[in-house]
């Protein structure tokens, strides 16, 4: 849905134009569209539009009140943000029944930022080292872990920390201006004891505290292969303070013991991601992964708040990337994670919609706030109008839904028959979260997901005959479906 | 409301999936179901219960003998409501109930937790662990993690390592 013309646009020039510019524009298309120039239908409505624009570009006390107008709406060659939405429906009917639409919003930089400048890192890993890591692993991990080292840059902060029953400081947060030694130190990491992830935690932070600047960015990589026990609830409490402190904590759990459930909230709770890793070999390029999104960020801790009329309510919040992800709505504020310089958020709204009158009406007001680090802002801010027209006529056909709508509610849905499984599973139904993760499983091979549909099917045949499922189906369902938003839209890597 | 033509859930209008089926609301119409490739399949497809225990309850079998073929060696499970077959790895605490690394497990390509026998209602079942090798019921390769019925005289291979069952 396109806002109403843009002066700017009409006029060809760009928002920063000088006002000679904006004149000689502005008289080179009065020629061309002039009503004494030309016959053709339709120029003399395009001449009133361009002599509207330089009525106000032209004028410069006009224009920077015009200005002000369009940073509202995020226009303004000053916003940090850009924000674009598609409607599953540009019109709805007048109907006496709540109705459900769907709002596909599309966030991303809106500044250029040049491709090799980067905020200094302030990186801590903590590494499991209980029993279970030994061997090709815990090898794995340190190979990873020396490669690591040879990406950072001089300006960047590192630390390692290591856990088993007790946590020990490997390589403490500085510099790595000797990289021989840091990887000596790494190499010489020795397998042994339990799993517990709060006492990795607490000396990870601990470390990262040392070199924490506002000026940097600040991140904690968790990798274990265990379950810990008892410290679930500190472990919370320790991201959630990590979040206030402006460090999040990318989660990584390999194998397929580990809680997921607890490094999932770990991960959220701190705004950061996680990952599930089948081979050890797949560490080092996870590492890698993470680097490259953290030499890319453009905003962190992004938030938008919903401010609604009376007239609507807001079901549910997906966001759809790096993977597929429902958001906590809190009073309606929504936290949406860090913006990647090189590839737009999305999100998915689901609102129902109350009955209206014919007309146009402004349902909601979208902010989206958030601190731009790399051009040293803080708390920029975009506001989008989610307005929506209704008709009293009811419409003879279907409406056409936008492809890109479709594509993603289809993902959704599985995403979501998969919460439902769970939850049934949880209740105990074991009839119910069966027959949902057979459908679940139709749907997975209409969309050519074989893979997933078939690991969805072995696991519904497990839980029909034993009651329970199998940690490593449970774990591929759960982070495949979740990646399924993957496989389109991200043509960079 | 609209109604789910594969289902019957109702929706509020504008609805596009049906969160119960995953059916696209707006063409309707049956679901299609397309049959996988036999080969991304598992050879085993056998309902475990047509072949399985009898329909009365009859107190189950009491004791069950596990008979290292290779050596002969004889493991009497009495009462046994659980049991892991693997090798045992003490550095790494893996202690499995039937520890077969004393018949040439680490040779025979037997997994730390390899199998599990389970006893369900009047019947034990066998399940593969996940295990490197496999675990073969009577030839016939079991799909990890789905139990399958034992009977008297069933053969089992745990990697390499052969096993006849018994059941008194």
């Amino acid at each position: 849905m396109e806002t109403s013309r843009d002066y700017y646009t009409v006029l060809g020039v760009p928002p920063d134009a000088t006002p000679e510019e904006i004149k000689k524009a502005y008289r080179q298309l009065a020629r061309q569209y002039h009503p004494d120039a030309q016959e053709a239908p339709g120029t003399a409505m395009l001449f009133r539009e361009v002599q509207a624009a330089y009525d106000v570009i032209g004028d410069a006390a006009k224009r920077a009140a015009y200005d002000r107008t369009r940073a509202d709406v995020g226009l303004s060659p000053e916003s940090a943000f850009q924000i674009r939405l598609q409607y599953s429906r540009d019109v709805l009917p007048c109907i006496e029944e709540e109705q459900v639409l769907y709002v596909l919003a599309n966030i991303q930089a809106a500044q250029a930022i040049q491709r090799r400048q980067r905020l200094p890192l302030n990186l801590g890993l903590v590494l499991d080292r209980s029993t279970s890591m030994q061997g090709p692993r815990l090898d794995q991990v340190k190979a990873a872990t020396c490669q690591l080292i040879d990406t950072l840059d001089k300006d960047d902060s590192f630390s390692v920390v290591t856990f088993s029953d007790h946590a020990e400081v490997v390589w403490a947060s500085q510099a790595v201006n000797d990289p021989i030694r840091a990887k000596a130190k790494v190499n010489a990491i020795q397998a042994s004891g339990g799993t517990e992830i709060l006492q990795g935690m607490l000396a990870g932070l601990g470390e990262l505290e040392k070199r924490r600047r506002t000026q940097a960015i600040n991140r904690l990589i968790l990798l274990t292969d265990g379950q810990t026990y008892g410290d679930e609830d500190k472990c919370l409490a320790q991201a959630v303070e990590a979040k206030r402190r402006g460090i999040s904590i990318t989660c990584m759990g390999l194998g397929e013991d580990w809680n997921d459930t607890l490094l999932d909230a770990i991960a959220s709770r701190s705004g950061g991601t996680s990952a599930y890793v089948t081979n050890a070999d797949d560490v080092s390029r996870l590492f890698r992964d993470q680097l490259h999104g953290l030499g890319t960020l453009y905003a962190s801790d992004l938030q938008m708040t919903v401010r609604r009329s009376e007239g609507m309510t807001l079901k549910s919040v997906f966001r759809l990337t790096p993977y597929l992800v429902r958001l906590t709505l809190d009073q309606d504020v929504i936290s949406l994670g860090t913006l990647q310089t090189d590839s737009p958020l999305t999100l998915l709204l689901e609102l129902i919609i109350h009955s209206h009158p014919p007309g146009t009406h402004r349902l909601a007001q979208l902010e989206i706030t958030g601190d731009v680090p790399i051009l040293e802002r803080r708390g920029e801010r975009l506001r989008q109008d989610l307005t929506l027209d209704f008709t009293p006529q009811t419409p003879s056909a279907p409406p056409a839904v936008p492809p890109a709508i479709l594509s993603v509610l289809a993902k959704i849905t599985i995403f979501q028959m998969q919460e439902n499984a769970w939850k049934s599973l949880e209740k105990g139904d074991v009839a119910e979260a069966t027959r949902r993760l057979e459908a679940m499983a139709t749907r997975l091979l209409d969309l050519g997901e074989h893979q997933l549909a078939r690991a969805a099917l072995l696991e519904a045949g497990r839980l029909a005959r034993s009651g329970h499922l199998s940690p490593a189906g449970r774990k591929t369902i759960k982070y495949g479906t979740r990646s399924l938003s993957l496989t389109q839209g991200r043509s960079h890597d | 409301m609209i109604e789910c033509p594969s289902c019957g859930r109702q929706h509020r209008p504008g609805t596009l999936f049906c969160s119960e089926c995953g059916v696209y609301l707006l063409t309707g119409g049956p679901l299609r179901t397309e049959p996988l490739p036999e080969s991304e399949m598992p050879a085993s497809r056998a309902d475990p219960w047509a072949a399985g225990a009898p329909a009365t309850a009859e107190a189950p079998p009491a004791t069950l003998t596990i008979t290292v073929v290779a050596n002969g060696r004889q493991i009497p499970l009495i009462n046994t409501k659980e049991c892991v077959i693997g090798r045992l790895d003490a550095t790494r605490g893996v202690f499995p109930d039937v520890d077969l690394s004393p018949d040439g497990g680490l040779e025979g390509g037997v997994s730390r937790r390899h199998a599990r026998i389970q006893q369900q209602r009047t019947q034990y079942f066998i399940e593969d662990l996940g295990s490197a090798n496999g675990t073969f019921l009577n030839g016939q390769r079991l799909t990890p993690y789905l139990p399958h019925p034992l009977h008297d005289g069933d053969e089992l291979q745990i990697g390499r390592i052969r096993l006849q069952i018994g059941l008194h």
